[in-house]
């Protein structure tokens, strides 16, 4: 067994072996390699060459070096390695005593721990040992000798304890058993972490296991990581991150649940260094924090890893005294009420009832409060006022609000002078306004806040205006007077609020401003992490398991051996007391794994003498087979190579070389060329479509009808060019499922009966070629075949393919072309849109209904362009050309203007796709040059 | 062994039915070769061959007066009868000559460079060919030792291919105990790396008689440049042993003098028999050597030493 590594061998002395490959080496430089073997005609003449002086060209090193590799693999598989080797046991016949820690820290790798004890006890039970299996949890249970077989069901049943275990406490059972069976092998299955005591029980065991074989089982597994001392601070709740040894678990993320176990937050750790404990933040809202009762190490599954807060880690008691007496006449108008309801989603809220304001004083300061309100008390008395002052040197806050009867006192527990008297704004005989409130100091936890522009105020005590005041300040009035100033004293903070509470003097207590202050002073107070209110005579009350933490960290009902605890208890949790919420539901308690002081330190075996391994993680293999074949695939390496360097290589090309050639540079054709070709191929159709107007047509697969398509479109072409300033370039058939249609103005779209209704990416590709302001030309080229009067409901096979079609687009309303729709108007004046045939109808898009007073407007236009045409007169058939100029099909009809006709609703369409509604803004052109004047 | 054997004389075939292809057409590029009209004035005739005068042959050449003297035989009386004078009918002076061609198929010759698409003996296949077509189109007969007896027909290439592929015998380099009739012509196509000695004897056996004849060394570029590098072992193909060169580029030079002093010794043994000797590289066109072999062949025998082609 190699430290720090899983690798044992089996027959470790072949190893030696190794000693002889620098001979090997030596052996191998001076053998040159085989030489290339040429059949040269002329060699006799060669015989007549005196040879030269040569020296023998030496293997390459590369080649030594591979050689070598090959020879040590060899060397090594035959000395038998194997990975993750079991733990060394010897062989004897001799009773085995494994001792287990099942503490916490055992929890979160508890499998592999039992895995390896499995392991050591089945290699016991083949060599047909007894065994003594101890978890240290249990002291008190006396240890027996069981065949293995029995104690191999046993450990199963085992599970890790959700407390920390004092081994100590197992020692005399220990050295009773060991008195008993003289004889017996130790095996210690540890968890390496030290929570105390740890030094006696090594020093104990040391001593009763004098002479016998130890092995001490410890490492190679991720450390147990562990929370201890949640704090409630002032920006965010903190936790202490703990590892049970100096590498491993580098980062984690610590979660926070609240009772019903829904998360409320994570906050991400990382150990540096070899450090064991680091910190967890948490920055949540205040209300939120309040309401976390779990922190846990997401991951880990150990009791250790979880810390439950209560009521105490949750809000900051603030005990508010207020100096009036009448206030009880009218609570809801009453200072303590918006003090209480400004505190109350963040802070735990303590009156004083009924009882002289030096006297609460001294109850508060009695619980420890770390901050109080004074609201408008005008002096603290006697002996209250001593340890008032004492109690903010210590880290106390102390706010104060301004009223008749601080303005009348006579008081120094203020942050700045006060001068006598209040002032009163806007009052009848002022002569200023109500001052609003225009800044935060930026250096004062107000600093960053929001200026609320709905605070006026009315009444104020002032200060003397000296050297301190702008530094003292925290928030001041449009003219400069102070409104909240505040001063350090000792550890803790005094601060005056130059208004009152209530509001009599400033409409403060009503602006969410007031609540957002309170929030920031309450953050500045101290944690108040016990709770004193526990009066004495409580302490000794008990409260039950309400739920309790399983080794693993889960909760679970509670267990029998569980028993109440003091109300007040602040201990270790222990096999008496597991780790969990005591207590009624309104007021639970919570007792964690380890205190706040708590470190996993780690556990020092070095006053025993004995074997150290490390837990195995995975069953042991034998490596010999991978090793062999790694040395067969170098042998074949080496084959190659000296093929190679005999020239066969080349031997081998000259034979086969155009067709290795040939082979070489299709494999290479087939990786590179389809990417650039497939990309040259889309830029050139972008670049063809795009560097003229082209107008496309779907290619249908029914190659007479792509005929037609083309054809009738290049005929169009002609006639615009002949007729319009639209030079269109050659029309391009379109595949809507590959090619992008984005650069065409308008798709012609001939529908073949019974055609394949395109998938529905392809729909998805027209569809939003449609939305982004192409349109559709659909053409169902059937119209001859309706009957007639048949109406707008046919039946026709074109028709029904068409909807096919269209079932899965989102099509908009659409009608017959109005007769004052802008199409016919885009460049002649037509009355109907006739093809090969003249009955059908050509349907737009339904404009939006005509109002009355557009009444007299000759054209209509909506807005933007029709996205969907749909006509069954067969467009294309009329307009295809013959290259000798001749039309290709006849026409239905026998009118010969006919064909001129479908020619010119071609050309309103194209127009129409290409300027939209400009036409029907035409019919304004009269009025407009009217209004000009001319 | 057998299977190299077999391997050579796969490619042997293949290199036979390639070059009677290749000769045709190279043939055909080439005018007929008459040779020198001098050396064969009195050769015993094994086969006919116009020569523009009157003598004796087959074909008529002239009817001239009877000169008083001659045997009344020779009056053509057919001819007489026409007229008063007597004639005496005059055929053209036919004589044939026989030409010996040797293209080496030894084991030797399949070595080519990997670059080129010729080995050596297909470029000696395609000469012999060529050669043999061009001179029996000239009226001469042509054959190989050992293998086709000399003979005019126009077919002859066909022959040569046809025995060489069913040639059963050990492919040698030089054409062993073979000594050509007086006054025939030898052109001996091989790439001569065999030891002086057995050149010299070839040379000897072949001139015996006062045959006139041509040395033609066909050679890859690889056996002139030495193109090698590194630890190299060179096997001689036709079993005469191996030789290991370290380090073969330091062999270059010493390799490029033992070719050159090869080449001297060959050449100043042709140059006594007054034979020409002609170099030739495989990667150069074929139609250069068969050109050169025109000229010399073509040319007064004076004028026959060697030159590179």
């Amino acid at each position: 067994m190699i430290p720090f590594l899983p690798l044992g061998f089996s027959a470790p002395l072949v190893l030696l072996g190794l000693l002889s490959l620098p001979a090997l080496w030596w052996l191998l430089r001076l053998i040159p390699p085989r030489p290339r073997t040429i059949f040269f005609p002329p060699t006799r003449l060669l015989f007549d060459i005196a040879p030269k002086e040569e020296t023998p060209s030496r293997t390459p090193w590369w080649l030594t070096l591979l050689r070598l590799t090959l020879a040590a693999l060899v060397i090594f598989a035959a000395a038998g390695p194997l990975w993750n080797p079991p733990v060394a046991t010897s062989t004897g016949r001799t009773p085995l005593l494994i001792l287990l820690d099942d503490g916490f820290p055992a929890a979160s790798t508890w499998e592999t721990r039992l895995r390896t004890a499995d392991d050591v006890m089945a290699r016991a039970e083949a060599d047909g040992r007894g065994i003594a299996l101890m978890p240290l949890s249990e002291p008190v249970r006396d240890i027996s000798m069981q065949p293995a077989s029995a104690a191999r069901v046993r450990a199963q049943q085992l599970k890790p304890k959700p407390h920390a275990v004092e081994r100590a406490e197992a020692l005399p059972t220990i050295t009773r058993f060991l008195r008993a069976s003289p004889d017996a092998e130790i095996v210690w299955l540890s968890d390496g972490v030290d929570l105390g005591k740890s030094k006696d029980f090594v020093a104990g065991l040391a001593e009763a296991a004098q002479g016998r074989r130890v092995a001490i089982v410890d490492g190679g597994l991720t450390p147990p990581r562990a929370l201890a001392g949640a704090e409630n601070k002032a920006g965010a709740l903190t936790v202490k991150v703990l590892r049970g040894a100096d590498a491993g678990g580098i980062s984690g993320i610590v979660r926070a649940l609240d009772l019903k176990g829904l998360p409320l937050g994570d906050a991400p750790f990382t150990f540096s260094g070899s450090n064991r404990e680091t910190d967890a933040e948490l920055t949540l809202p205040v209300e939120i924090r309040n309401d976390v009762a779990r922190l846990e190490i997401a991951g880990e599954r150990s009791a250790g890893a979880v810390a439950l807060l209560d009521k105490r880690w949750r809000r900051r008691s603030v005990g508010v005294i207020t100096g009036a007496t009448a206030d009880t006449a009218q609570p809801l108008l009453a200072s303590t009420y918006y003090l209480g309801r400004a505190l109350g989603p963040f802070a735990d809220v303590r009156m004083a009832d009924r009882t002289s304001p030096s006297v609460a004083v001294g109850q508060f300061i009695d619980q420890r409060v770390p901050m109080m309100i004074l609201a408008d008390v005008g002096n603290v008395a006697g002996d209250a006022r001593e340890r008032l002052a004492r109690w903010i040197d210590e880290g106390g806050v102390l706010v104060r609000f301004a009223g008749p009867r601080l303005a009348a006192s006579d008081d120094d527990l203020v942050p700045v002078k006060l001068r006598r008297g209040g002032r009163t704004l806007g009052g009848s005989l002022s002569w200023d306004q109500p001052q609003a409130l225009t800044t935060f100091a930026a250096d004062s936890p107000f600093g960053g806040m929001a200026v609320p522009n709905d605070v006026t105020v009315s009444r104020q005590v002032l200060a003397e205006p000296d050297a301190t005041l702008t530094e003292r300040t925290w928030a001041t009035l449009a003219d400069g007077t102070p409104l909240v100033t505040a001063q350090r004293r000792g550890k803790g903070t005094l601060v005056l609020f130059h208004v009152t509470a209530d509001t009599r003097w400033s409409d403060l207590p009503l602006s969410g401003a007031f609540v957002e202050m309170l929030k920031r002073v309450v953050s500045i107070a101290g944690t108040s992490s016990v709770e004193s209110d526990v009066k004495a005579g409580e302490a000794r009350e008990t409260v039950a398991p309400a739920r309790v933490l399983d080794g693993f960290g889960a909760f679970v009902p509670p267990t029998a051996t569980a028993r109440p605890v003091p109300a007040g208890f602040s201990e270790r949790a222990n096999a008496d007391h597991p780790p969990g919420f005591y207590g009624p539901p309104e007021g639970l308690l919570a007792v964690n794994t380890l205190l706040p002081a708590d470190r996993l330190t780690a556990l020092d075996t070095s006053a025993l003498t004995a074997t150290r391994e490390g837990y195995r993680v995975s069953e042991p293999q034998d490596l010999r087979g991978p090793i062999l074949m790694a040395a067969m695939l170098l042998l074949l390496l080496d084959a190659l190579i000296v093929f190679w360097l005999a020239g066969g290589i080349r031997r081998l090309m000259r034979r086969q070389r155009p067709a290795v050639a040939a082979l070489a540079l299709l494999a290479l054709g087939a990786a590179l060329m389809p990417c650039p070709q497939a990309f040259a191929q889309a830029d050139d159709f972008a670049q063809k479509a795009t560097l003229q107007t082209r107008l496309g047509y779907i290619i249908t697969g029914d190659a007479e009808v792509d005929n037609i398509s083309r054809a009738g479109l290049t005929g169009l072409n002609l006639f615009l060019a002949q007729r319009t300033a639209l030079e269109s370039g050659e029309p391009v058939g379109l595949d809507p499922s590959r090619d992008e249609l984005a650069f065409f103005p308008l798709i012609y779209w001939p529908i073949v009966p019974g055609a394949a209704v395109p998938s529905q990416q392809t729909l998805q590709k027209i569809d939003t070629y449609m939305k982004q302001g192409g349109t559709v030309l659909f053409d169902t080229r059937d119209a001859v075949e309706t009957l007639p009067g048949g109406g707008t409901n046919t039946r026709s096979s074109g028709m029904v393919a068409l909807r096919n079609i269209l079932a899965s687009l989102d099509i908009p309303e659409l009608e017959p072309l109005p007769r004052d729709h802008v199409l016919t108007k885009t460049f002649y004046l037509l009355k109907d849109f006739p093809g090969r045939f003249n009955s059908g109808q050509l349907w737009v898009e339904a404009l939006p209904a005509n109002d009355n007073e557009d009444e007299a407007r000759p054209a209509r236009g909506g807005d933007g362009v029709s996205s969907i045409l749909i006509t069954s007169n067969d467009l294309a058939g009329a307009w295809a050309m013959r290259p000798d100029g001749q039309p290709m099909l006849p026409l239905v009809a026998a009118e010969p203007r006919q064909r001129e006709f479908a020619f010119r609703a071609g050309v309103n369409i194209v127009i129409y796709t290409l300027t939209g509604n400009y036409k029907a803004d035409q019919v304004h052109v009269p009025a407009l040059l009217e209004r000009l004047g001319q | 062994m057998m299977a190299a054997d077999k391997r050579i004389l796969r490619e042997e075939r293949a290199a036979v039915a390639h070059a009677s292809g290749a000769a045709l057409s190279l043939a055909a590029t080439l005018p007929r070769l008459l040779l020198d009209a001098r050396r064969v004035a009195a050769t015993v005739i094994h086969g006919v061959h116009g020569r523009r005068r009157a003598g004796p042959g087959e074909s008529f050449w002239q009817y001239r007066r009877f000169v008083s003297g001659e045997p009344a035989g020779k009056v053509d009386w057919r001819r007489s009868a026409r007229d008063d004078n007597l004639y005496v009918r005059e055929q053209e002076w036919e004589a044939a000559h026989t030409i010996w061609i040797w293209p080496d198929r030894s084991r030797s010759m399949v070595f080519s460079s990997p670059n080129l698409p010729h080995s050596k003996l297909d470029r000696a296949l395609v000469i012999s060919f060529a050669l043999a077509q061009v001179l029996v189109e000239g009226g001469e007969r042509v054959g190989v030792p050992g293998l086709v007896r000399p003979s005019g027909s126009r077919n002859v290439m066909d022959k040569m291919a046809q025995s060489m592929a069913h040639d059963p015998a050990e492919r040698t380099s030089l054409p062993t105990s073979f000594a050509p009739a007086p006054h025939s012509e030898v052109v001996v196509l091989s790439d001569l790396w065999s030891p002086l000695s057995e050149v010299k004897q070839l040379l000897t056996q072949l001139s015996s008689n006062g045959t006139h004849g041509h040395i033609v060394q066909i050679v890859d570029p690889a056996e002139e440049t030495f193109p090698y590098s590194g630890r190299v072992e060179f096997v001689e193909p036709e079993g005469a042993g191996t030789i290991t060169a370290g380090r073969a580029e330091n062999w270059k030079a010493d390799y490029e003098a033992r070719i050159a002093r090869h080449r001297a010794e060959i050449r100043a043994e042709t140059d006594k028999l007054g034979w020409s000797f002609i170099i030739h590289r495989t990667d150069r066109p074929a139609s250069e050597l068969l050109l050169a072999l025109h000229a010399h062949m073509g040319a007064p025998r004076d004028t026959g030493s060697g030159r590179a082609a």
